[in-house]
Formats: structure tokens, C-alpha cells, sequence
């Protein structure tokens, strides 16, 4: 039997008269990837955030393996192996793309600054290990050849997959994807699947918010979906793909669309 | 009683200039989101014109003022849209902060050029005899000055309120993007807020500049008490601008009037750090802060601009010889104790770019930490009787205590703030340096430090003294390059690019912000220490504010995040006005109008541009092809 290893219980977010989420709840099991879809503005980068604790939760919690992350700090969130990407790609302006997937296994280095400062052997084995890490990966996904350019001077999509590179030099044990299709093209989602399919193939568990039909039906295990603020339907993509709720959210209700 | 209300008086009178200079800070700050630190420098321009036209071309007062606000516009308005306007476009916030330093400098330095160093006064308008109103004596210049400000405040608030050239001022501030898509000619109205704000500087120091005697450096006192006044109101706001520069002028005459005229400056630092601490955005804050604590910049190729590892092995054995050998050479007299002096700064520099180039927090307060450092182990080796080793070693201790409660204590700052508060820092620590007479001899310095000695050795040559900080210099560097080239250095970028994106990654971001502020701390105060021994002499001058703003002048100049390239920059502005000792009138001048070019022209510094010019380095921006080129055609339900 699989643990749990993400899970919202009645999460609500309120801005000001605004119900941006109302009292949502799921449960995505380890080592499985969850696709979260609905239409614009029905709730899902807010799950992320409240998931995150970007802003706090107006009532209801998440828990990771069963413990709450409730006013859980964001760094500290990560060390407890829950690493988010954003739905701009955030990568360090400043920073290589090398640099940048370094960045992501801060938590992972632990030769103190000291060590670091002294040129001691351990600290330099273990940048030289991390270097090699970050550059197989960068390698995986297809932007070794980028390893030297400013980060922020890659192609839309690269940043975006470079971002997700980031994420998992962190080593996180759930990763949270926000949009990582967005702006990919074809070829790029392709890519992207596969790798996505791999890093779940490692016992990474995936919960992804995702536009891209096609490609959520192709990878997804579980889909949760959301209209203005509540979970309307939560199943195989199977399931989603017949399910009339899913589609009266995206296509309107029968008498609106007569009406229209 | 009357003491009391005499006291008072003279408070409003000084509050309402600070009022006024505020109101040009907020003026500038709602049009183009920018602290002008260049608003002091107006007032001592018009006051000067003024003198000018009043004293030496004899036109009678009305005359005269016209046309000092005119010289005055005029001069702003030419500088502003060649420097100010464009940069306000293209550079982030932080950096437009700097170079309105630049400006201040560039003002203080063509002042002590045009006029000289000493004082003038003016006659007042009306007579030297003091109005008497139930037995309390009032200058009568104070009436003009308050007469003034409240006049200004009102037609200030008309303008802004009721006039169609206000709203679309108004619409600038409260969306740039929006107010020109609406047809507003954006520039044009950060140029007219600029010219405002020039005018009512220059009324300003006409005003006061009978009762007030103005000199090329009062530019930089106007500036921060404008500024403190301005920080505790609530940037931004009018009647915050007015209020704060009222409650600052009452409270620095009567900490004046019953405790002592020393400590009015340290008691209205600690004002403004107390209402920098719990109300962040003052008394009358306006809208939100924008998030700029670190120096957003999509743009940043500075750290990217780098000699390939060998080439670097190479030039810094090169330079490292050349400098070892310097001793040896044929210098002109004085110039060992020079390079010993471009040393020991680089040091400070050092830590400036630890904090600001590589972790992206500005901080203004890096002579505070140098004054620190030079002032404890002064005090600890000469009237003590400590071993300068241990002196040192207790000055760095010190500040960095001090360091670590500045970083907590400003931790939640946001937007300008945060400079603003580390430059509250310096002002704070020279007060205390000033005011202290006792320990440090107060303004006329701190005499008698002894000579550096570590166990046996006595580094009483200049040679000797030289070598020490060579040595000092190279432990260093190779020190700050194994951090800085590993996970610490990454960690400090990716704080500097996005801190939210880092603490997603599970980055500790206050923890590293505080590590770089302590670290950047220590290498401020061994600077400071350094410094002191190699003088054996300390004013509060050598570590005033001042040194802050030459100390980012010499870091941008030289090259943010480089680590080295900083020498560069030090070795210009310091070892240039050795050679050229004639002109040090312009030293000024010339450091303003650097700050301003290089950070205008030169973004990546002299050793970014070198490295390209070198061409040893592929240019950043020829990528290799994209991964794919072929159409995205998105599938979407």
C-alpha cells in the first residue's frame, strides 16, 4: 500500500470578498503524478501557493507524508523534500544556467562557507561532485549547450525546462510544476513528458498544473479539477475525459450555450 | 517656559526647511519612483546663485531670487535628462539611487570648484533686527522661511490636486506604463516633478541662506536631514513630508536645547531607525512599497562578464608580482603610503561587494563599519594600552555584533528603505564619532595611535606597513574566490536575483542576507583598522558618509561581483589625485561625475570591459541555437 504524500484538507483562500479556493480537498499518493486542470482562474497556481505557503491558508491545511506544512516556513518546506516551480520561470538573472541548477542543490551542500572559503579538499569534492550532477542533468534535458550563457538569455522554453532542472537538483522527494508546458513547443513537450515520466520513474511524486490537454491525458495518473474555486471532479484521465462536470467547466452549461 | 517656547520656535523654523526638502523628495519619489539624493545640493545651488547675483551683481532681492531658481532649474533640468531621466528607464531602482549620490557629489564637487570651500552668508530681506511677539524673539528671515514653506505646501497641493498637469504627474506615480499608454508624456513629467523639485530647492536655500551659512558641503546635510525628515513622514506623502520635517526640526532643537547640540544629529538617526523599524513606511505611508530590497536586474551580466580560470591564474600572478615589486620601483615620494592607503580601501571595497555586488543588498553603511573598526582599535591600542593585534581583533568582534543586529534589525525593510537605513547607520556611527569627544577626540581626530606590531615584528616603514597589507589583500581574495566560486557565492546571486525563488528552493535567505552583511562588516572594520594604524591618526572626516558613496563610486567603476576588479576602481580614485595634486580642488568632481558615467555607461565596470576587450570570453549573448525552431502549435481543450 502506497503512502499519501501530498494532501489538502478543505483548503479556502480568501482575497478580501474574493473565494479564490473554496474548501478544497485530494490526496496524491507517492510516486504518482497528479495533473491539476481548470480553467483560468478557477483556483490552481492558489493551491500551489497556499501548498507553499506563499500566502498563509484563510482556513483548511495541506500535509506532506501526513504532517502539516501550516506556517511552515518556505525553506524549510524544501527540506522537507517539497520543491515548487513557478508559473514564470523564475531562473536567476545574473547566473549561468549551470550556476543555476547549482543553485538548486543548496540544501544538498554541506561544506560549510568556512570550508568552502579555506579551499578545503571536502568542500572542492563536493563542488566538483555537484558540478558533474548538474551538468548530467542539464545534459538529460538537453540544455548542456547552454551550460555557460546567462541564464535569463535562454529561449522562453529552455528557461522554463531549465527551471524544472533546478527543481530536481534539489532532490525533492514531491515536486510541484507550475505550467512547465507553457511555451514549449512540440518537440520541447515531448521532451518534457519523457522526462517528467522518468522522474516519477525514480519515485518522485509529481503534481503538476497543466494546460496542455494532450499532454496531461498522456502522463497524468490522477487529474484534479477545479472551476471557480472548487474541486469539481478528482480521477484517472479516463474518468476526467467522460466526466460532464469537467466539461460543462471548460464548454459552459447546455442552456448558456444555447443561449449564446 | 519661555525657553521652552523659544526652543520650539527655533524647532518649526529648522523643520520647515527640512519640510521643504522633503517636499522636493516626495515630489521626485511619487513621479519617478526615485530617492533624489541630489535634493540638498539644489538648495546650496540657489543659495550660491544667489550670492551671486545678490552680492556681486547687486540686483535687488526679487531679482536675484528669480534668477537663482532659474540658474538652478536650469542647471538640474540640463544634468537630469542626460544622466537621471535615462537611467530612471534603464537601470534598476538601486543603482538610479546611487548615481542621485553621484549627482550630490557631482554638485558638492562643482560648488567647491565655482566658489571655493568657505562659508557665505547673505543679508537678510528684511533687516537684522528679530521680530519680538510676546516677548519671544523670531528672526525675521525665520518668517520669510516659514511664510515660505507654507506657501509652497499650498501651491504645491494645488498644482498636484486641482490642475490638469498635476493629474498626469499623479498618473506617472501611480502607473508609468498605464499613464503613457493614456498618452502622457511620462518623460517629460519626471522632468517637470525634477524642475519642481530644483525650484523649490533653490527658493529653499535662498530662504535659509541668511540664517544658515552655506558652504559646498552643506549640500550632503540638507540631503539627509531632507531625507530623515522625508523617511520618517512617509516617502511619498506630502503632508508626511511636512509633518515628519516639522516633528524632525522640534525634536533635533529640543535635544539640542536641554541635552546637548552634539548629540541632536545621533538622536534624530535614532528616530528615524525607530520609525524605520516599526512603521517601515512611515507616518503617512502611500500605497505599497515597491519590492525592491534587492536589485532586481533581468539585465545583470556583470557576474557573468569573468577571465576563464587560467587567464585569470595568470593576470593575478602578473598583477600580484608587479605589486610586490612596487618598492623596488622609482616612486614619486608619498606614493608608498598611497598604494598601502589603495590597500587597506580595496579591503573595504571587498566587503562592499560581497554585500552589494554578489548578494545584491545596497547598503550606504560601509563607513560606518570602517569607523568602527578604526575607532575601537584606536581607542583599544592608544588609551588602553592594548596590543594592536588584539585591538583589531576586538574591533572586528564589535562590528560584527553590530552588523549582525543591523541585518536583523532591518531584515523586514523593503525598497529603498533598506539603503536608507544602513546610510541611517553611518550617519548614526559618525555622530557618535563627533559627538564622543571624550573617546575619540571628537572632530579635530583621535591622536597618537601607535605603530602596528604583531608579536616581534613592527611595521613602522611604509615598506613594512605595504607589504603586511599586501599580504592581507592576497589571503583575502584567495579566501572570498574559494567562497565565493562555490555554493556560498551561488547562494548570495540567487538571494540578489529572487528571494522567494531561493527560499522555494530551500535557500535559509535571511541567514545568507545576514551572513553577507556580517562578512561585508569585517571586512569594513579590518579596512577601518588598517586604516587607522597606517595614519596613526582618525578624524571622523577619514570614515564619514561621505567615504560610503566613494566606496560604491570605486566598486562600480572597478566591476560589481568581480571581487578584483574593485582595485581598479580604488586605484583611480585614489592614487589619480596623488599624482595630480594641483587639481585637488576637482577631486570632487571629478568622483561625482565618475559615479554618474559608471553608472550610466559602464554598468559592467572597467574590469567587465576589459575582460571583452581582452575578447578572451565568448560574448554572453552569442548563444548557441535554439533547441528546437519549429512552430509551437499548442494543443488546448
Amino acid at each position: 500500500m502506497t503512502r499519501t504524500a501530498l494532501e489538502a484538507i478543505n483548503l479556502s483562500k480568501h482575497f478580501g470578498g474574493v473565494l479564490a479556493l473554496n474548501d478544497a480537498s485530494f490526496t496524491v499518493p507517492e510516486g504518482s503524478l497528479c495533473a491539476l486542470i481548470g480553467p483560468n482562474g478557477a483556483g490552481k497556481s492558489t493551491i500551489f501557493n497556499l501548498i507553499t505557503n506563499f500566502y498563509p491558508a484563510s482556513s483548511g491545511e495541506a500535509r506532506l507524508f501526513g504532517e502539516t506544512l501550516t506556517g511552515c516556513p518556505a525553506a524549510r518546506i524544501a527540506a522537507r523534500g517539497l520543491v515548487r516551480t513557478f508559473q514564470t520561470a523564475r531562473v536567476f538573472p545574473g547566473m549561468t544556467a549551470l550556476q543555476n541548477v547549482l543553485a538548486g542543490a543548496r540544501m544538498h551542500q554541506h561544506s560549510s562557507g568556512l570550508a568552502q572559503m579555506l579551499w578545503l579538499r571536502g568542500a572542492r569534492r563536493e563542488e566538483q561532485a555537484l558540478s558533474r550532477r548538474a551538468e548530467g542533468l542539464l545534459d538529460l534535458v538537453g540544455l548542456s549547450a547552454f551550460r555557460d550563457a546567462a541564464a535569463t538569455d535562454l529561449p522562453m522554453g529552455a528557461q522554463k525546462m531549465l527551471e524544472v532542472t533546478r527543481a530536481l537538483m534539489a532532490r525533492p522527494r514531491v515536486l510541484l510544476l507550475d505550467e512547465p508546458a507553457a511555451g514549449l513547443n512540440d518537440t520541447e513537450t515531448v521532451e518534457l513528458a519523457a522526462l517528467l515520466r522518468a522522474v516519477r520513474g525514480n519515485g518522485v511524486t509529481i503534481m503538476v498544473v497543466e494546460h496542455n490537454m494532450a499532454l496531461v491525458m498522456n502522463i497524468a495518473d490522477q487529474i484534479v479539477v477545479l472551476d471557480a474555486g472548487c474541486v469539481v471532479a478528482d480521477g484517472t484521465p479516463v474518468e476526467i475525459r467522460g466526466n460532464p462536470r469537467v466539461i460543462e467547466a471548460y464548454v459552459g452549461r447546455d442552456e448558456e450555450v444555447a443561449s449564446a | 517656559m519661555s525657553t521652552f517656547l523659544q526652543i520650539l520656535i527655533g524647532g518649526l523654523l529648522q523643520g520647515s526647511v527640512f519640510a521643504m526638502i522633503a517636499l522636493g523628495f516626495s515630489l521626485v519619489y511619487r513621479v519617478t519612483g526615485i530617492v533624489n539624493l541630489s535634493q540638498g545640493a539644489f538648495c546650496v545651488l540657489g543659495a550660491m546663485a544667489m550670492y551671486l547675483l545678490q552680492t556681486v551683481l547687486d540686483l535687488p532681492v526679487p531679482l536675484a531670487l528669480a534668477g537663482a531658481a532659474l540658474v538652478t532649474v536650469g542647471v538640474v533640468v540640463l544634468l537630469g535628462s542626460f544622466t537621471l531621466l535615462p537611467a530612471i528607464s534603464n537601470l534598476p531602482p538601486s543603482s538610479t539611487l546611487m548615481l542621485t549620490a553621484g549627482l550630490l557629489i557631482f554638485f558638492e564637487g562643482l560648488v567647491l570648484v565655482l566658489w571655493g570651500s568657505q562659508p557665505y552668508a547673505m543679508p537678510p530681506f528684511s533687516g537684522e533686527a528679530p521680530v519680538v511677539v510676546a516677548g519671544l524673539r523670531v528672526p525675521s528671515q525665520g518668517l520669510w522661511v516659514l511664510g515660505t514653506c507654507v506657501v509652497m505646501t499650498g501651491v504645491l497641493w494645488y498644482l498636484l490636486q486641482r490642475t490638469r498637469t498635476g493629474r498626469a504627474l499623479r498618473a506617472c506615480a501611480e502607473n508609468g506604463t498605464a499613464a503613457r499608454l493614456m498618452g502622457i508624456d511620462v518623460p517629460r513629467m519626471m522632468l517637470l516633478s525634477l524642475a519642481i523639485a530644483a525650484l523649490i530647492g533653490a527658493v529653499t536655500g535662498v530662504m535659509i541662506a541668511p540664517i544658515a551659512s552655506m558652504q559646498f558641503d552643506t549640500a550632503s546635510f540638507y540631503t539627509t536631514f531632507g531625507f530623515i525628515a522625508v523617511a520618517i513622514g512617509g516617502i511619498g506623502s506630502f503632508v508626511g513630508a511636512v509633518a515628519g520635517g516639522l516633528v524632525l526640526g522640534v525634536a533635533t532643537q529640543l535635544a539640542a536645547g536641554y541635552l546637548s547640540e552634539i548629540f541632536s544629529t545621533t538622536l534624530a538617526l535614532v528616530l528615524l531607525l525607530a520609525v524605520l523599524v516599526l512603521r517601515p513606511s512611515g507616518m503617512f505611508s502611500v500605497g505599497r512599497p515597491q519590492r525592491t530590497d534587492v536589485r532586481v536586474d533581468q539585465h545583470a551580466h556583470r557576474s557573468l562578464v569573468r577571465f576563464d580560470s587560467a587567464a585569470s591564474v595568470t593576470l593575478g600572478l602578473m598583477l600580484l608580482a608587479l605589486l610586490a615589486s612596487a618598492p623596488f620601483l622609482p616612486l614619486p615620494p608619498g606614493m608608498m603610503e598611497s598604494l598601502s592607503i589603495t590597500l587597506i580601501v580595496f579591503i573595504a571595497v571587498l566587503g562592499l561587494d560581497v554585500l552589494m555586488g554578489f548578494a545584491g543588498q545596497v547598503s550606504l553603511g560601509q563607513s560606518g563599519f570602517m569607523a568602527i573598526g578604526g575607532y575601537a582599535a584606536a581607542i583599544l591600542s592608544a588609551t588602553y594600552g592594548w596590543s594592536p593585534i588584539f585591538s583589531i581583533l576586538a574591533a572586528l568582534l564589535l562590528s560584527g555584533i553590530c552588523a549582525m543586529v543591523l541585518a536583523l534589525v532591518t531584515m523586514q525593510l523593503r525598497g529603498h528603505y533598506l539603503a536608507l537605513a544602513t546610510l541611517a547607520f553611518a550617519l548614526l556611527i559618525d555622530s557618535l564619532a563627533i559627538g564622543l569627544v571624550d573617546l575619540t577626540g571628537g572632530p579635530s581626530g583621535f591622536v597618537g595611535i601607535p605603530i602596528l606590531e604583531v608579536g616581534p615584528l613592527a611595521f613602522d616603514t611604509p615598506q613594512r606597513m605595504y607589504y603586511l597589507v599586501l599580504a592581507a589583500v592576497v589571503l583575502l581574495v584567495l579566501l572570498l574566490a574559494g567562497g565565493l566560486r562555490s555554493g556560498f557565492g551561488r547562494a548570495l546571486m540567487s538571494v540578489r536575483a529572487d528571494q522567494s525563488a531561493s527560499a522555494a528552493l530551500g535557500m535559509r535567505v535571511g541567514h545568507i542576507k545576514v551572513t553577507a552583511m556580517v562578512l561585508s562588516a569585517l571586512l569594513g572594520s579590518l579596512a577601518g583598522s588598517l586604516y587607522a594604524f597606517q595614519f596613526q591618526f582618525l578624524s571622523p572626516d577619514m570614515v564619514s558618509t561621505m567615504r560610503s558613496f566613494q566606496l560604491i563610486a570605486m566598486l562600480v567603476l572597478g566591476g560589481e561581483a568581480t571581487l578584483v576588479g574593485g582595485l581598479l576602481g580604488v586605484a583611480m580614485l585614489t592614487l589619480l589625485p596623488t599624482l595630480f595634486q594641483p587639481l585637488a580642488t576637482y577631486r570632487l568632481l571629478a568622483e561625482g561625475a565618475l559615479l554618474v558615467l559608471a553608472f550610466r555607461f559602464l554598468p559592467e565596470g572597467i574590469y567587465g570591459r576589459l575582460v571583452m576587450l581582452a575578447g578572451w570570453m565568448r560574448p554572453i549573448s552569442s548563444l548557441p541555437r535554439p533547441l528546437a525552431t519549429r512552430e509551437t502549435t499548442e494543443t488546448r481543450v
